[in-house]
């Protein structure tokens, strides 16, 4: 199978720790992610209204180039566009007037244009393209247990809560991901990286999303409910696949002091920065300079432990 | 000379506000070949038949079309008249013109159209009808009941004492059913086993009755009024007649495991009886938990059984019994918590349903009333019951409502109160349902007495601290909330007992949404199963209470004590029939028939017709390659003439089947006396 | 005020939702599981059960009114748990549509303060600005 990168615009933006350390984690797995050429925003969100059906426009015409390029799949890591991109993905495979009206659109767009060189004609897309998110594509392509065995680092007795988020999960009938009430699969990866996993209720739960810029007293709190249950039940790190739950649950955590004295801070990391880590990363090579709450202090005490060659 | 008539009804306004009546008759009547054509307001009245019977006998019809409602409603009442007028009553047919006409089109001429030609495809039926004669058969006097809970029990006491041999099969090693697990019944708190046990030592004593535990359905042939019945004895590994149920072995039985009976509350040995009051009183070896037999791991029981009632050697017995009647009642099981993610039943250990629930209530239970936690033992200070946990998500779960909840959910909060002094019940509940004598006072008492109800479904429950969060809303007073309680009592879906699928299969019964066995007609004939010779008791049908189940067992009971009390099975001759001079002999229909009704004959090499097995599906007669097959009631002739009927359209229609129009009309009084003079005699005497 | 019933406004207004949201609100069984489940019910001034049972009778001047419809982060919650299979996110994004449709629409990017938008995820302001703006 043929997979073919998107990082998307925030990966390029603020969370160019999560696209670097995705790249480094793939390398030291012996393997290389190519990002598909000419990509352009995902829309970040799925339309949920009849009308708008232009919402649907970016995402049709990214899968089809990605077809085009001869990829069988397109592999993601931030969950708003792999979610985007695989409900996208099904309304095209499945909703025959919405596939129609994306295809007569962009041939017709594509023919409209005045291009120096004309590309060919646009060849109707319905779904071709598999989606897949990091998590399922490690999960397949590579398998946790050889990302256990490559591990040059214990993780052991880092007690890691993993935080689902909503994207991921819901709605599961269209992602088929997850078991959207008890899912495994990010405890299965991160027990994998030797780590302790720990178990909190709130994981499945929403960080407040995009209300952090629209509401952000309400965002608030629902990030704070989430790192207190965490850190209630034991954790040192609250590691996230999404960079909006990153910003979220990491940029405020001084705010949230603030509010109150007995807030105890709790670094977030990347998926993506643990795995690296675990691989042999150095500290330096993990985008840490861009945290708010510094993960360093925490992780400094998992060195290379394991004999081999410590990648520069 | 063939005289037919058509006799069309307004059933009130029903049909006539959409067909025009009127223009039908007229359009029947001025074809002139017609002896009949009359309408009327309602047929199906005393008047209506006494016209149609006099019609019949005064014109001396040889076929009759009846158009009004379906033939499932008032077939049986025409084809009584017709029968008593003395027209053989398959020569009578019923068009369907208001539930396949009036009722689904508007006032239109088409309406009016369609209902003409649904007529004319009749009136072809009837001109190529054969006159039939109901097939006779004897009974056998002997009733089966499939399953021992309280609905299996009352039936087949009922039948039983009318003086009718009964046989009871039941899956488990006792009787009893669900209901010999419940604490205190609503909504007059009596205690269930009390109520219940009488019952079953008097089945278990009553001469008249053959109880077969351990034992399941393998087999069952043959048609209402002759059923042949193969019973599977599972192998108990002890001889029910020689164990005295002293207990012996299970004191040395070295494997301990949990009891189904009290939810796994309590243990067992593998050789136990479920419960004291158990009937029969005999141990049973679980094979599936017994370190082994083949090679003998153990030995342990045999060893400690003094009287020898022990015998590994057991194999499966096959029973043949014949019988009658059969009465279904194998009841319900809950639906598995664990499809209710959001719920936490995997995760959490003090969240249970409301079987486990009753367990803990009962004083015969394994905590002897004690309301405890089964995660440490200890006595819950608040619990939250939640109702609707998988009913009435239609989406998700379950879509009915399972009925039960309501009453019994307000029976645990009132009873968990009672028992525990200052402990406090939440219920979440969407609609409380209430209807039935006394319930609503009993909803009202649970209020009475300090039971909190919260109007609004939960979403989420989980454990933190120590305590189990349970995240609700309430949609009365607005937004969510949140009961930090000791213990969770989900009020899962009552769902058709397990292995229900494979007993329909075996029985040819017709399934309802749910996967509930459905009843002939959901109103006035809830009690009989669509295939004849079975009958419907207890929650099998759809969730039900003990009241609703002991009172339809009643009926089912009556019911086949009715059946079986009758001289002959008199079965409608709508059955296949074979012309054996061109039968070929290729058992096409032998293999395609799904009731076994196509029998081989292998010295005469013809395939004959079992009419008493045949329920007149069509299948071999369609099948049959050399047109040897017939279906009588709908033979080939009577489908094409229908068929062609129908597609030559309504105009032309009556000019197909009778000829261009006739200024000719038929004058009855003329005809006869034509009759009279030929034969000689008076036209009195051919009247 | 007493809220006077319409049949044909509200026979409407339940029609318009189905056509462009596709959801059937009129299965809505007021069970009160999305509002149990929603993370910011509590910030709503219309819980979302109550959303839908104002649109079922029509009352979309109320809900265009609301606050309750700016607080939904299509989490999805509330859809993946509902016994019908309603898609409430949806229904409260209709309303939003409404408001845009009559140019009424109360979202300003204008009005964040910079402090709010200069950190932010670029997904943040792009899925910000696709729910609310338009």
């Amino acid at each position: 199978m043929k997979v073919g990168y998107y990082p998307g615009c925030t990966l390029k933006g603020s969370a160019k720790a999560l696209d670097e350390t995705t790249h480094l984690a793939v390398e030291l797995l012996g393997s290389s992610l190519t990002e598909i050429e000419d990509w352009t925003c995902c829309g970040a969100t799925t339309p949920l209204t009849e009308t708008r059906i232009a919402n649907l426009i970016a995402q049709t015409r990214l899968l089809a180039k990605t077809r085009d390029a001869g990829y069988d799949a397109l592999v993601t890591t931030c969950p708003f566009c792999f979610s985007t991109l695989k409900r996208a993905n099904l309304t095209l495979a499945n909703d025959e007037l919405k596939r129609r009206r994306m295809n007569t659109y962009l041939a017709e767009d594509r023919r409209l244009r005045d291009y120096e060189t004309p590309p060919p004609a646009w060849v109707d897309y319905s779904g071709e393209t598999r989606v897949l998110h990091m998590l399922e594509w490690i999960r397949d392509d590579f398998g946790f247990q050889v990302i256990s065995t490559a591990a040059r680092v214990s993780l052991k007795g880092l007690k890691v809560a993993p935080f689902y988020g909503c994207q991921l999960l819901r709605p599961a009938d269209e992602l088929a991901m997850c078991d959207p009430e008890n899912p495994v699969l990010f405890e299965e990866f991160l027990g994998a990286l030797g780590t302790d996993v720990i178990d909190f209720p709130n994981r499945i739960d929403c960080c407040g999303s995009y209300l952090s810029v629209a509401r952000p007293e309400a965002a608030l709190r629902a990030s704070c409910k989430i790192l207190d249950s965490a850190r209630m039940h034991g954790a040192d790190t609250v590691v996230v696949t999404c960079p909006l739950c990153f910003y979220n649950l990491d940029y405020f955590q001084d705010e949230m002091l603030r509010g109150n004295p007995e807030f105890k801070q709790v670094p977030i990391l990347y998926f993506t920065q643990l795995l690296a880590l675990a691989l042999g990363a150095p500290l330096d090579k993990l985008g840490l300079d861009s945290h708010k709450v510094d993960p360093g202090p925490l992780l400094e005490r998992f060195t290379v432990n394991v004999p081999g060659e410590v990648p520069a | 000379m063939s005289r037919y008539g058509i006799f069309i009804c307004h059933c009130g306004k029903n049909i006539a506000e959409t067909v025009d009546v009127e223009e039908l008759t007229r359009r029947f009547s001025e074809t002139g070949k017609l002896t009949v054509v009359e309408d009327y307001t309602y047929l199906c009245s005393d008047p209506g038949q006494n016209m149609i019977r006099d019609s019949i006998r005064d014109n001396r019809l040889n076929g009759v079309v009846i158009a009004s409602c379906s033939p499932t409603l008032h077939e049986p009442t025409f084809r009584a008249v017709a029968e008593q007028a003395g027209l053989n009553k398959y020569k009578l047919e019923i068009a369907n013109i208001r539930e396949q006409c009036s009722w689904v089109h508007d006032a239109t001429p088409e309406a009016t159209d369609k209902a003409e030609s649904i007529i004319g495809a009749a009136l072809a039926r009837v001109m190529h009808a054969e006159p039939l004669v109901p097939i006779k058969s004897p009974v056998v006097r002997k009733a089966l009941v499939i399953g021992g809970g309280i609905a299996g029990i009352q039936s087949a006491l009922d039948i039983a004492d009318s003086g009718i041999e009964v046989i009871l099969v039941e899956k488990d090693p006792s009787i009893g059913g669900h209901m010999a697990q419940l604490s205190e019944t609503f909504p007059t708190l009596d205690c269930s086993q009390c109520i219940l046990t009488p019952k079953m030592v008097a089945i278990n004593r009553h001469p008249l009755v053959k109880i077969y535990t351990y034992s399941e359905i393998e087999e069952i042939a043959g048609s209402v009024g002759d059923f042949k019945v193969t019973i599977k004895q599972k192998p108990r590994y002890v001889k029910p007649d020689v164990c005295t149920a002293c207990g012996d072995c299970s004191a040395v039985c070295p494997v301990v495991v949990p009891n189904e009976f009290d939810m796994g509350l309590k243990s067992r040995k593998a050789i136990y009886i479920p419960f004291p009051q158990a009937v029969p009183a005999v141990f049973t070896l679980d094979t599936d938990k017994c370190l082994g037999l083949f090679p003998l791991a153990c030995g342990n029981c045999r060893d400690a059984c003094s009287i020898g009632a022990i015998d590994y050697d057991m194999k499966p017995t096959y029973v043949e019994e014949h019988v009658g009647a059969v009465v279904v009642a194998t009841g319900f099981d809950l639906y598995d918590m664990s499809n209710l993610g959001e719920y936490g039943y995997d995760q959490i250990a003090d969240v249970v349903d409301g079987l486990y629930f009753e367990r803990l209530l009962s004083a015969s239970g394994p905590t002897d009333g004690v309301v405890r936690r089964p995660s440490d033992g200890t006595i819950p200070k608040e619990i939250v019951f939640i109702q609707c946990a998988g009913s009435r998500e239609p989406e998700r779960h379950k879509g009915y409502c399972s009925k039960i909840c309501c009453m019994y959910t307000a029976k645990h909060a009132m009873l968990y109160q009672h028992s525990v002094h200052g402990g406090q019940s939440y219920v979440f509940y969407i609609d409380i349902r209430a209807g039935g004598r006394d319930y609503e006072e009993f909803y009202r008492r649970a209020l009475d007495e300090g039971v909190v109800y919260v109007r609004g479904k939960v979403s989420k429950v989980y454990e933190e601290n120590g305590k189990i969060v349970v995240r609700g809303s309430d949609t009365v007073a607005g937004g969510s909330v949140e009961v930090r309680a000791d213990m969770v009592v989900l009020a899962t879906p009552m769902e058709p007992a397990r292995g229900t699928d494979e007993l329909v299969h075996k029985l040819k019964l017709g399934c309802a949404e749910g996967g509930w066995i459905r009843e002939i007609h959901p109103k006035l004939r809830p009690i009989e199963a669509v295939t004849p010779g079975f009958f419907l008791a207890g929650a099998i049908q759809g969730p039900k209470d003990i009241p609703e189940s002991v009172a339809q067992a009643s009926g089912a009971a009556s019911k086949t004590i009715g059946l079986l009390n009758s001289e002959e099975m008199v079965k409608e001759p709508i059955v296949a029939a074979i012309n054996e001079d061109l039968c070929v002999g290729c058992r096409l229909c032998v293999q395609m028939c799904p009731y076994n009704a196509r029998v081989w004959e292998e010295d005469r090499r013809v395939a004959t017709v079992n009419a008493m097995l045949c329920e007149g599906c069509g299948v071999c007669a369609a099948g049959c390659p050399s047109g040897a097959t017939r279906q009588d009631g709908f033979t080939d002739a009577q489908i094409v003439a229908a068929v062609e009927a129908t597609l030559e359209g309504p105009k032309d229609l009556i000019r197909k089947i009778f000829g261009p129009p006739s200024s000719d009309i038929v004058d009855i009084e003329k005809e006869m006396q034509e009759m009279a003079d030929a034969d000689g005699v008076s036209v009195e005497a051919v009247k | 005020m007493v809220r006077i019933l319409q049949p044909e406004e509200r026979r409407e207004a339940v029609n318009r939702m189905h056509e462009l949201s596709n959801q059937d609100i009129l299965l809505c069984l007021q069970c009160g599981k999305c509002t149990a489940g929603c993370p910011f019910s509590n910030d709503m001034d219309l819980a979302p059960h109550q959303i839908v049972r104002m649109a079922q009778l029509g009352l979309i001047d109320e809900l265009k009114a609301s606050e309750a419809i700016w607080y939904c982060a299509t989490c999805f919650t509330c859809v993946s748990r509902c016994p019908v299979a309603i898609d409430i996110a949806a229904v409260a994004e209709v309303i939003r549509l409404y408001l845009q449709m009559d140019d009424e629409a109360r979202f300003d990017p204008e009005s964040i303060p910079k402090s709010l938008t200069e950190n932010a995820p670029q997904q943040a302001l792009v899925s910000l600005y696709r729910k609310f703006g338009n």
